[in-house]
């Protein structure tokens, strides 16, 4: 009887396990079709996803006039569409269709040759002026299998190379060496001219196992290089001569390593208040209302050019002289502030937004006026006169750029201001895009589009909502653009073009509400700054404000090289060859060898926000009690500077001039000169 | 012949008959009222003997506090507990050499138990949550509470006291302790008192650790109130004062309350406090013990002519 009841049990257990094992296998998987995640990337429909499947079936019948026939029943604006990867990346339908058929066994690709060489072919001899990188894309995109695909790849390699286009140029040559084995070029001519792409490019680990390649497998072959015959690696040094490497195999030659030592004896060059100029004259109880409100704490985002510092507080745009401190030029005064402060509209717009870039002649600022009482007003991007703060343009007034509510910090890079932003109207759902736009007049040069939000746009009516959407951050690294949504997907774009070549998904917070309200009595946590992302030679280091974890890409190989659980909070700071910097609720080094967090130290008011200066010979963060100096080897704090600001209510940033020390709080600017070990000036590299 | 009867108030007795009648009920009714006080008015175990003559005395002591004790709560947070573990390790190893660097013999810094948690939005048990949290992850919390005890305040004057403890202060928070309530406290504190923030609670307490003996002077105090009270009353009723035959404590020193709402007690490292002889303040001073009793004498009539005279006059 009892063995009959523990057989019932088990009978009835048994697909609950089966089903409990099931879920744990897909845990693990992120997925762009999963209606949990926050931002979508522009799904391929049903009928491709059916056209791949029918392709696998009719492939393992070696019915391959069906499966291919399958696979090009595909269109082709779904050819630009996104489907599931390896790995986590999303990449493009004509991505996924091109590897498919490079892991064709011979029979199908004699098969798939048949079908296809001819279309192909034809082409490929059309393939001249103007059209030719068109027609020799369409190939390399759709036809790549065919036995002029090698050839067409090796003619836009040389295309790509001749623009200056080094890590396209080196894909073309390095998709022939791997997925065209038939080729009827020569792979050490191949092999040599990726690996000069790579160089130039700053692909180091690539270059260098290419470079071992051509020692070992092609050492006894000659090859024939801008009119230059020789052994490939012969030839190859002989080219690369004393060619700096690309941007990313050696340290920043602009990079700052002149000491840096401040002693209590260190007085400000000079202060710029904040709070004490709004606080100036109020009673208690409006001090009180003031300092109540969370506008209060926001620290304003900052710029340095040249020999000034531009300041976005609250939309308030200030020019500092970087040597004597005196004030050139506002938009604004911070009379009153506290009034529009403590209204409920400009309550629920996000601190973190503001943003401001300068450069040169002009400056741009992420930017909203207080005094709009919209709950949800949006954000607009203007452009200002450096020179003395006039408007130039706002993109409210620009019909292309319009629609587009600036999300994060703007960057600027080959005559383009790239832009993260998102489209705000709510039908269809709001999307991500990024904008690149002329920098002097506004002009749309592209636009694309990264993904669709999975729910409307979140609304906040309650200063005390929970936590406020990490903004995006942009990345430009050897010619690709990448963004970090902060919600789950890293993309890369052609920043040329604005082509979309890939996203990354990530584990990240699923969907939450649209809509916050009155909630003060919640224990929250601290909202998520969120880092960007960090090229470290070949490796981008991703974390997302909303993922609990952190990544390690090759983003050229498309292959995740690993991956690590870390708290929320956390956001990385800076990486060397030795550790990635993090910070958080703590101040932290993670071993890039082994990964294991190798200190934490936790410093007055936390990591979480404000820029942190990581430097070989220390870590340098803005507290509310000093600038604490910080071991990058131990963590031990080595020293405190105090300085003329403290109290300020999270930190704030730390920047560092060719004269002075800046930090950046809600209180003050202050300026604390460097003395006569500071290098001459440079131009900033990243703003904030 | 059955004799009338006399009616205390003099003739027409049939009169009042009812009358008679009226406070016979008044005076059942008022006997029941008292018993009803009996059962209801008076705490059980106290007699109900009323003989005697009953006084409250008063004592106070003083002393200054020795100690100071200031709380630190060190906690790591991670979705890994390897890293929850050198996070912690990091933070508690750098808040005990910040203190061990101050080289003050008379600085200790004691641990409490450590506490396992997990961090994060947990749901508000205060309020309704419209947005509950949607954490599907969990981040192992390690904490622990550090109590840094600085002691020989007495020998300080209020300058050098106020040096001592403003330095600790800043050590601890330089260190990156968090010093004061917690963030679930505050919550409570918050929700309860509408109050919130660093700084909600105390941050230093100064501390009397061996109060025994100030105790025993304000309980002298206090009975020796009693009885010069007493002895005031008796000479002034003409009787004479015999031996005590019941005190009864009304306030007492008392070891300090702990915050506590709901039955959650606010600190959770306070279950570990030591127990004794301890009186705590928040202000640098003097801190009192006051006592208050409640003695009952005997009496007896007064011997002599004089006494007897006062006890006859109304």
């Amino acid at each position: 009887m009892i063995s009959a009841r523990i057989a019932i049990a088990v009978a009835l257990l048994s697909p609950a396990l089966a089903m409990g094992q099931g879920v744990k296998d897909d845990e693990g998987k992120i997925s762009n079709d999963d209606p949990g995640r926050p931002l979508q990337m522009s799904p391929a429909s049903t009928e491709v996803k059916e056209a791949l499947d029918d392709f696998e079936r009719f492939q393992r019948r070696g019915a391959w006039e069906r499966a291919l026939k399958a696979l090009y029943t595909i269109p082709d604006d779904q050819a630009l569409r996104f489907v599931d990867g390896r790995d986590g990346f999303i990449i493009p339908v004509a991505r996924k269709r091109r590897e498919v058929l490079a892991e064709l066994p011979p029979e199908g690709r004699a098969a798939y040759r048949l079908f296809y060489d001819a279309e192909a072919r034809k082409l490929f001899d059309e393939a001249e002026g103007d059209d030719e990188q068109a027609k020799l894309e369409r190939i390399h995109s759709a036809y790549f299998t065919t036995s002029v695909g090698d050839d067409a790849a090796d003619r836009l390699g040389d295309l790509y190379f001749e623009r200056g286009r080094f890590d396209r140029a080196a894909d073309c040559w390095l998709l022939v060496l791997r997925d065209h084995p038939d080729t009827n070029l020569s792979p050490a001519t191949l092999a040599t001219k990726a690996a000069l792409a790579l160089h130039r490019a700053g692909r180091t680990s690539e270059f260098d196992q290419l470079r071992t390649d051509l020692e070992d497998r092609y050492r006894s072959e000659t090859v024939t290089l801008g009119g230059r015959s020789a052994p490939p690696v012969e030839l190859l040094e002989s080219l690369i001569g004393d060619e700096s490497p690309g941007a990313g195999l050696s340290p920043d030659p602009d990079a700052d390593d002149a000491p840096l030592k401040f002693d209590s004896s260190v007085e400000p060059a000079w202060m710029v208040p904040i709070a004490d100029s709004i606080e100036a004259g109020m009673t208690a109880a409006e001090l009180n209302q003031w300092r109540a409100s969370p506008l209060s704490d926001a620290a304003p985002a900052s710029s340095v050019d040249g020999s000034r510092l531009y300041v976005n507080f609250l939309g308030h745009i200030l020019a500092i002289d970087l040597k004597t401190g005196k004030l050139l030029w506002r938009s604004s005064s911070f009379h009153n502030l506290e009034l529009l402060a403590n209204q409920p509209g400009a309550q629920m717009s996000n601190p973190a937004q503001f943003a401001i870039l300068a450069r040169g002649e002009f400056l741009w600022c992420v930017t909203r006026d207080l005094k709009i009482q919209n709950y949800n007003a949006s954000f607009q991007l203007e452009c200002r006169r450096a020179e003395d703060g006039e408007v130039v343009w706002k993109s409210p007034d620009l019909p292309e750029i319009a629609p587009f509510e600036p999300a994060g910090a703007p960057l600027l890079a080959d005559g383009m201001l790239l832009v993260a932003t998102e489209s705000q109207q709510s039908q269809p759902l709001p999307g991500q895009w990024v904008l690149a736009i002329r920098p002097r007049d506004g002009k749309l040069i592209w636009k694309t589009q990264i993904g669709s939000f999975r729910q409307g746009r979140q609304r906040f009516y309650s200063p005390y909502a929970r936590s406020r959407p990490p903004r995006p951050r942009l990345l430009l690294d050897a010619g690709s653009l990448y963004i970090d949504t902060q919600i789950g997907v890293l993309a890369r774009l052609d920043a040329d073009s604005g082509t979309l070549e890939w996203g990354f998904g990530y584990q990240t917070a699923p969907v939450q509400g649209e809509m916050y309200f009155f909630n003060p009595y919640q224990q929250r946590e601290p909202d998520a700054v969120g880092g960007g992302p960090i090229s470290l030679g070949d490796t981008l280091l991703v974390k997302g404000g909303q993922s609990s974890r952190i990544y390690a890409l090759d983003p050229n190989r498309m292959t995740l090289k690993w991956e690590r659980a870390i708290g929320k909070s956390a956001r990385p700071l800076a990486a060397d060859e030795h550790a990635i910097y993090l910070g958080g609720d703590e101040l932290a080094s993670l071993d890039i060898q082994t990964r294991n967090l190798s200190w934490a130290a936790r410093l007055p008011g936390g990591s979480g926000s404000g820029t942190v200066l990581v430097r070989p010979d220390g870590v340098r963060q803005f507290t509310p009690r000093g600038i604490f100096e910080i071991d990058p080897e131990t963590g031990d704090v080595r020293s405190i500077f105090r300085g003329a600001d403290l109290g300020a209510a999270a930190g704030g940033d730390v920047l560092l001039t060719a004269e002075n020390l800046l930090t950046v709080s809600n209180r003050a600017i202050t300026a604390y000169p460097r003395g006569a070990d500071a290098p001459p000036p440079t131009e900033e590299k990243t703003p904030r | 012949m059955t004799p009338p009867l006399v009616s205390p108030l003099g003739a027409r007795p049939s009169r009042f008959r009812p009358l008679r009648r009226a406070v016979a009920v008044l005076a059942i009714l008022a006997a029941s009222a008292g018993s009803a006080s009996a059962q209801y008015g008076s705490p059980p175990g106290i007699p109900q003997n009323i003989d005697g003559l009953t006084v409250i005395g008063k004592g106070t002591a003083s002393a200054a506090p020795d100690l100071a004790e200031i709380d630190l709560n060190v906690s790591a947070s991670a979705e890994l507990t390897g890293d929850a573990i050198v996070k912690f390790r990091d933070a508690k190893k750098r808040i005990l050499e910040a203190f061990e660097g101050l080289k003050l013999p008379n600085v200790s810094v004691e641990e409490r138990g450590l506490l396992v948690d997990q961090k994060g939005a947990t749901p508000n048990p205060y309020y309704i949550d419209y947005n509950a949290s949607q954490k599907t992850k969990t981040e192992v919390q390690l904490s622990r509470k550090l109590v840094v005890k600085a002691s020989g305040l007495r020998e300080l004057d209020e300058d050098a006291a106020l040096q001592l403890v403003g330095r600790l202060l800043d050590v601890a928070q330089d260190a990156g302790a968090q010093v004061g309530t917690t963030a679930s406290e505050n919550l409570a504190l918050r929700y309860m008192y509408g109050i919130g923030g660093a700084g909600a609670a105390d941050l230093v307490r100064f501390v009397l650790e061996d109060a025994g003996k100030l105790q025993e002077q304000a309980y002298e105090k206090a009975v020796a109130d009693a009885k010069e009270r007493a002895e005031r009353l008796a000479r002034l009723s003409g009787v004479e004062l015999g031996p005590v035959l019941a005190v009864r404590e009304i306030s007492a020193p008392v070891v300090p309350s702990r915050l506590a709402i709901y039955g959650i007690e606010l600190s959770e490292g306070g279950k570990e406090e030591p127990v004794g002889q301890r009186l705590v303040s928040s202000k640098l001073g003097d801190i009192p013990i006051r006592v208050e009793l409640q003695v009952r004498f005997a009496i007896h009539p007064a011997a002599n002519e004089e006494g007897r005279e006062k006890a006859a006059t109304p």
